[in-house]
């Protein structure tokens, strides 16, 4: 038998309890064990930002942090950051209005760091962004809008 | 990924008295220990969470110097005002390092442990020849795809290149790495293959960063991390270095000069006889190409990365006339 | 799916066939709220990792699954001894041999990294772990890495590429200017976000399948056949597609896996490649070279053009990357000859990755022609206007439309072209040189037969349905722009289902072609239920419609009434009220009248009706101009792409904010190609060793400068029923060459192999 442990995680304001084994990362936490499906899975190697979230307010990456570590740390996810109404976060928003995926399998990604690289002060200009950003990777392409849609978010915060 | 237990650890003597247990692994910022060991590279039993761990995670800045605790985190090290002001290689060689993401998790104890991206030492199952995986089974780099691999420092075993950015910088400014109970140079802490490529560093089991210390110098203030690489972003360097300058009162003829190089050599690379070459002399470009090739000295490419012997020495120099304020 | 808030944009056209309509499921996608195929809520799931060989060729001996099997939580070990007993399934073409045995873990080895064996478990990170402690045994055979190993030989002409017409070796013998140059380009990867994977359950004999599916019809054809049960017994379901690029339009042998697995097991089975799995177990464009040869008079007029290529292919399939596609069609030329080739290597069976053939092929001729205009000493734009082709000398049809005049000419106003100084290594900036290049492209039109249906609610809501599928292109936004302009109500009136092979049948999401095919059923399936409501409207008792005395009725605003006023104005839900109708429900196909069901289930599962560009009275082809301005470091050899104009026609846009989106993605994978892809072969065990995100480079946000597009087109109502032409391949096609060409303007160098990294510039 392979060991398990009990977890507790602080999820978008909920608390999650599961058993896991304790090689489980964080992003399997989510996906598999907790139905939170909207942090991708890319590489799982840490190569590509889809499964960015939030630990304490940081962006990380949830394919290379195991869930154990994160107990008693604040986990935000896709899933948690529009308003308790439903209403868009305004990076969400602009994301939609500026165009800012195709096949949205790395928007959450993208989005969850968007929302970081604007709380750190990384979104200054155009050029910044494009660095700041560069954590994410989007193969259908969309960089010129992302760009505008964090632009646009960041002028508006 | 193996199975493994988890053990969260409340204090560093606690951590260091469990990493002393059979198949213990530290785990920090997992960048390295949690992709490693999905490669199957790595194969910890116990997996001994120092992230908890309080006061490890501490920057100060002084005259004298910084400490930076084991557990900052990258991202806040290159964020550092006090570092940005004292020591701006090391800023900017954490800024271009990884992604956004990864530099708020790996802490600066464990990105000095980060292990190379030589594509045979992390596909065991592909490649079981790797005498730094399992010591006596042979090399598959040589021999194979080698663009990425070192022309610094390799030996017939092994030709992997170290990849972190952030221990050139600290190579370049002589800085120390506190083991708790003992104190080390960052280049004595490094080693090169030779007939152990297993062992890449002095760190023996039981042991841990606790702090990195960079004594200030004129140099240190004036400085610049140059990184070059295929990709503008999220990538190692094809070569890079790490470069300070204090000139005599003249503002011409050169007091101090440090320079280490990156991407090109199985270890932090501090190249002391480019700094011997210029110190004492009136910098020019000329001066600085003719210095900048020393560098290479010793260098032996093998294949597809003999680019890097060009490539490294302009690196160098480019970087030695920007803070030199020639470009 | 439902539509959660959409919102408004601009004046009313936004939502109406043409409008610049946001994206209608975008609200789904940045919530988290879109569902891929392996996270669909299955219980009692088990999971299944493959176990790929570590040998290029060869046979598996025996495979050592003991100790996997006494691993914890391992539920099942498949391997070669394993007779799955399943059956070969059609090819694209609908062709089908009897009764041959499938053996998606095979014991002959025809390249590393193909999977041998499957290990299933309670937990992936168990099944992950059991996969290690498999032990395969092979006798190993001789292999060909690449095409470029001395063993490889010269390949197999492709006789139906062979084309030519005039007498081109003697023109080019006469021509007074000739230049010859032979491309390369590497073998590339499509690194779709989303990695495939599936996950697959069993009830009896039905089986449902959540997979990624550029083609959800075409795919669970191979199901049913593999499995041998009906097709109306599978359900491949595939909303949201993580990106394609063409990897996801087949199914592939680790599906059939699963599947087995599942059956076996009488589980639920999730099975997901790793990352590096998606670089070993289907293939990317293949590895291509070819020689061009090109005569010219001295005033720059082509003569003749000689072009000999070749692609890598597998040992078990012949898969061409054309890299004559675009040769004959560019430009005027009286005199042409093109070949191509095929060499067998130890590799996967490589596959369509965004503009298949185009885009290798663009990269030599285009490549080529500024080498041309070098020798002459012109303006690359004024050759290629001298050149022009008015019609398409290859079939010898008018196009339907072709405004590359127009894409070069607004290309560069856009651009600034006319700025330009010739020489190279004349544009700098410090440390930086700085190039300008031109790069054309073009991609055929291609056509298939489709079926939608269209549902009135009483509720006024109206219903889309389609299987057809949406991977980023814009599929639901502009199916619900079709039935918002038919019906005359905002799009959030209007709910869109996709992804679902148990819906009607589409054209694959390749080849650019669904929209221009699924639109046209979408059309007219709307406009007959429009008319069937009109009958009701004005002929039933009930209806308030009715004694307007009205032939027809208007449908604008989301309100349904007689021309000029005559009489009341009814909302739909109104109108179906007082109709006392739930729900009318009209299903359309673009088959001829009278298609046979089996027909029907032909044309939505192979390619055999699918309509090339010149089978028409028209040569039919979407048209591209890319001006990049590069600036390369004169000491690094780093090339980075500061601007980029590109113009298109691709005729009528549905959606220009769609359309745009797509074609920067293409421009964008057309830097990566340029600049940074290459899958690495070991030569001495045939594997890629950069099969990985960090390795294998694609660009980042930081590598992509702000890209300016424009569109040159005009409706196209011979290249589909609402005027569109393709959008999604074309946007790649020329970009390459035309940072090669920026380089060379740049530095002097000519790149002939790509991508163009920095070691060849220092």
């Amino acid at each position: 038998m392979t060991r398990t442990i009990h977890l507790s995680l602080d999820i978008n304001g909920r608390r999650h309890e599961l058993d896991v084994e304790p090689r489980v990362t964080l992003l399997d936490a989510l996906r598999e064990h907790l139905a939170l499906t909207g942090t991708k899975k890319g590489c799982d190697q840490g190569q590509c930002g889809a499964c960015t979230c939030h630990v304490d307010g940081s962006r990380v990456l949830s394919c290379l942090t195991l869930a154990a570590q994160v107990e008693g740390r604040q986990i935000t996810t896709i899933e948690g950051i529009a308003a308790e109404n439903g209403e868009l976060h305004p990076v969400q928003a602009a994301f939609v209005e500026h165009d800012a995926f195709q096949c949205g399998y790395c928007t959450p990604g993208q989005i969850m760091s968007a929302v970081a690289c604007i709380r750190e002060g990384h979104a200054g200009s155009d050029e910044e962004i494009r660095e700041y950003m560069s954590g994410n990777l989007c193969r259908c392409g969309a960089y010129n809008n992302i760009v505008a849609a964090v632009r646009e978010a960041a002028e508006m915060a | 990924m193996r199975d493994f237990s988890y053990y969260r650890a409340s204090s560093a003597d606690e951590a260091r008295h469990a990493a002393l247990q059979s198949g213990a692994m530290l785990l920090a910022g997992g960048t390295t220990l949690l992709d490693l060991a999905k490669c199957g590279v790595m194969e910890p039993e116990t997996v001994v969470d120092i992230t908890h761990l309080p006061g490890l995670g501490r920057i100060t800045v002084d005259a004298g110097g910084a400490t930076i605790g084991a557990l900052a985190k990258m991202g806040e090290v290159a964020d550092h005002a006090g570092i940005r002001a004292a020591f701006p290689a090391v800023s900017e060689s954490l800024s271009l390092a990884a992604s956004a993401q990864l530099r708020n998790m790996a802490t600066i104890g464990g990105n000095l442990l980060q292990r190379t991206r030589c594509s045979y030492f992390r596909e065991p199952d592909v490649f079981p020849a790797c005498h730094k995986r399992n010591p006596g089974s042979g090399c598959s780099a040589l021999g194979g795809v080698t663009r990425n691999h070192a022309v610094l420092g390799t030996s017939d075993t092994c030709i992997a290149s170290y990849p972190g950015d952030l221990a050139v910088a600290l190579v370049a400014f002589d800085a120390v790495v506190e083991l708790g109970g003992r104190t080390i140079s960052v280049d004595d802490f490094f080693l090169t293959p030779g007939n152990t490529p297993e062992r890449e560093t002095v760190l023996e089991r039981g042991e841990m960063i606790t702090a990195i210390t960079v004594p200030a110098s004129a140099a240190a203030k004036n400085s610049t991390y140059l990184k070059v690489r295929d990709r503008q972003s999220y990538e190692f360097a094809a070569a890079s270095a790490a470069v300070g300058l204090e000139f005599e009162a003249d503002g011409r003829t050169v007091r101090d000069i440090r320079v280490a190089l990156g991407g090109v050599a199985t270890k932090p690379w501090r190249a002391r006889n480019v700094e011997q070459a210029l110190t004492g002399k009136v910098l020019s470009p000329e001066t600085v190409e003719v210095a900048s090739r020393l560098a290479m000295e010793g260098a032996v490419s093998h294949g597809a990365n003999h680019y890097k012997i060009e490539l490294a020495p302009r690196v160098v120099a480019r970087a030695i006339l920007k803070v030199g304020g020639l470009v | 799916m439902t539509i959660m808030e959409p919102r408004k944009h601009g004046d009313a056209s936004d939502g109406t066939v043409g409008g610049r309509q946001t994206r209608f499921e975008g609200n789904l996608k940045v919530t988290g709220g879109a569902t891929y195929a392996l996270e669909y809520p299955v219980e009692g799931l088990a999971y299944a990792i493959l176990v790929q060989s570590t040998i290029p060729a060869g046979r598996v001996v025996s495979v050592d699954a003991e100790k996997a099997l006494a691993a914890p939580g391992v539920l099942m070990v498949l391997t070669p001894d394993d007779d799955m007993g399943l059956l070969v399934a059609s090819d694209w073409g609908g062709n089908r041999p009897e009764n041959q045995p499938y053996y998606p873990l095979p014991r002959q080895v025809q390249y590393n990294g193909q999977s041998i064996a499957a290990v299933v478990a309670e937990s992936r990170e168990q099944a992950v772990e059991a996969a290690r402690l498999i032990c395969i045994t092979y006798e190993q055979t001789p292999h060909v890495a690449s095409f470029n190993d001395t063993a490889a030989g010269e390949g197999k002409v492709m006789d139906n590429l062979t084309s030519g017409w005039g007498d081109a070796e003697a023109a080019l013998a006469d021509a007074p200017v000739q230049i010859e140059g032979e491309y390369s380009t590497p073998r590339e990867y499509h690194v779709a976000m989303e990695p495939h994977g599936l996950t697959v359950k069993w009830d009896g004999d039905q089986i449902t399948v959540w997979e990624p599916s550029q083609w959800s019809h075409g795919m669970a054809r191979s199901y049913s056949e593999w499995f041998g049960i009906p097709y109306e017994n599978v359900r491949l379901i595939s909303p949201f597609i993580g990106g394609g690029f063409g990897s996801k339009g087949a199914a592939l042998a680790h599906g059939a896996v699963a599947a087995f697995a599942s059956r076996k097991l009488g589980r639920p089975v999730k099975l997901a490649l790793t990352r590096p799995q998606n670089f070993t177990n289907y293939g990317g464009r293949a590895a291509t070279r070819q020689r061009i040869k090109i005569g010219a008079t001295e005033d720059g007029i082509l003569q003749a053009i000689v072009h000999r290529g070749a692609s890598e292919t597998s040992t078990y399939a012949d898969w061409p990357e054309q890299t004559g596609a675009a040769t004959p069609i560019l430009y005027k030329v009286e005199n042409f000859s093109s070949q191509h080739r095929v060499v067998p290597v130890n590799a996967v069976t490589p596959g369509a990755l965004r503009g298949p053939g185009k885009n290798p092929s663009a990269f030599g001729i285009e490549s080529a022609m500024e080498e041309l205009a070098y020798k002459l000493g012109m303006d690359p734009l004024e050759l290629r206007l001298k050149n022009y082709a008015d019609h398409d000398y290859q079939s010898g049809k008018p196009w339907s439309t072709r405004r590359l005049r127009e894409a070069l000419t607004e290309g560069a106003e856009a651009f600034g072209w006319s700025k330009r100084s010739h020489e190279p290594r004349s544009m700098r900036d410090g440390n930086q040189l700085i190039g300008w290049g031109i790069g054309c492209g073009t991609f055929p039109v291609i056509q298939a037969p489709s079926e939608a249906m269209i549902r009135i609610l009483g509720n006024g809501r109206v219903e889309v349905v389609s299987g057809a599928i949406d991977m980023g292109q814009g599929t639901y936004t502009i199916l619900a722009q079709t039935a918002a302009e038919v019906f005359g109500i905002p799009v959030d009136q209007v709910e869109v289902h996709l992804g679902d092979s148990r819906l009607p049948g589409a054209a694959i999401a390749g080849g650019s072609m669904l929209a221009g095919s699924i639109l046209g059923a979408v059309h007219k399936a709307a406009t007959a239920a429009r008319d069937e409501l009109i009958g009701l409207a004005l002929n039933d008792e009930k209806s308030p419609l009715r004694d307007t005395g009205a032939n027809t009725l208007t449908f604008s605003g989301g309100r349904i009434a007689a021309p000029r006023d005559q009489g009341p104005s009814l909302t739909l839900s109104e109108l179906m009220a007082a109709l006392g109708r739930d729900e009318i429900e009209i299903l359309r196909n673009t088959l001829p009248e009278g298609a046979t069901a089996q027909e029907q289930h032909q044309a939505w599962t192979s390619m055999a009706k699918v309509q090339g560009p010149t089978m028409g009275e028209y040569s039919m082809h979407s048209w591209c101009a890319h001006f990049a301005e590069v600036r390369v470091d004169e000491d690094f050899g780093t090339v980075r792409v500061s601007r980029i104009v590109s113009a298109f026609d691709c005729g009528r846009l549905y959606n220009p904010r769609l359309v745009e989106s797509q074609w920067r993605g293409g421009i964008i994978m057309g830097i990566g190609q340029a600049l940074l892809e290459e899958g690495l072969v070991d030569q001495r065990n045939g594997r890629t060793v950069n099969g990985n995100m960090g390795d294998y480079l694609v660009p980042t946000n930081a590598d992509v400068p702000h890209i300016e597009v424009i569109s040159v087109g005009v409706p196209d109502y011979g290249a589909s029923a609402l005027g569109g032409k393709g959008v999604g391949e074309v946007g790649i096609v020329g970009v390459a060459p035309a940072i090669a060409n920026a380089v060379f303007h740049a530095t002097g160098k000519r790149v002939r192999d790509l991508p163009i990294t920095l070691e060849k510039l220092i």
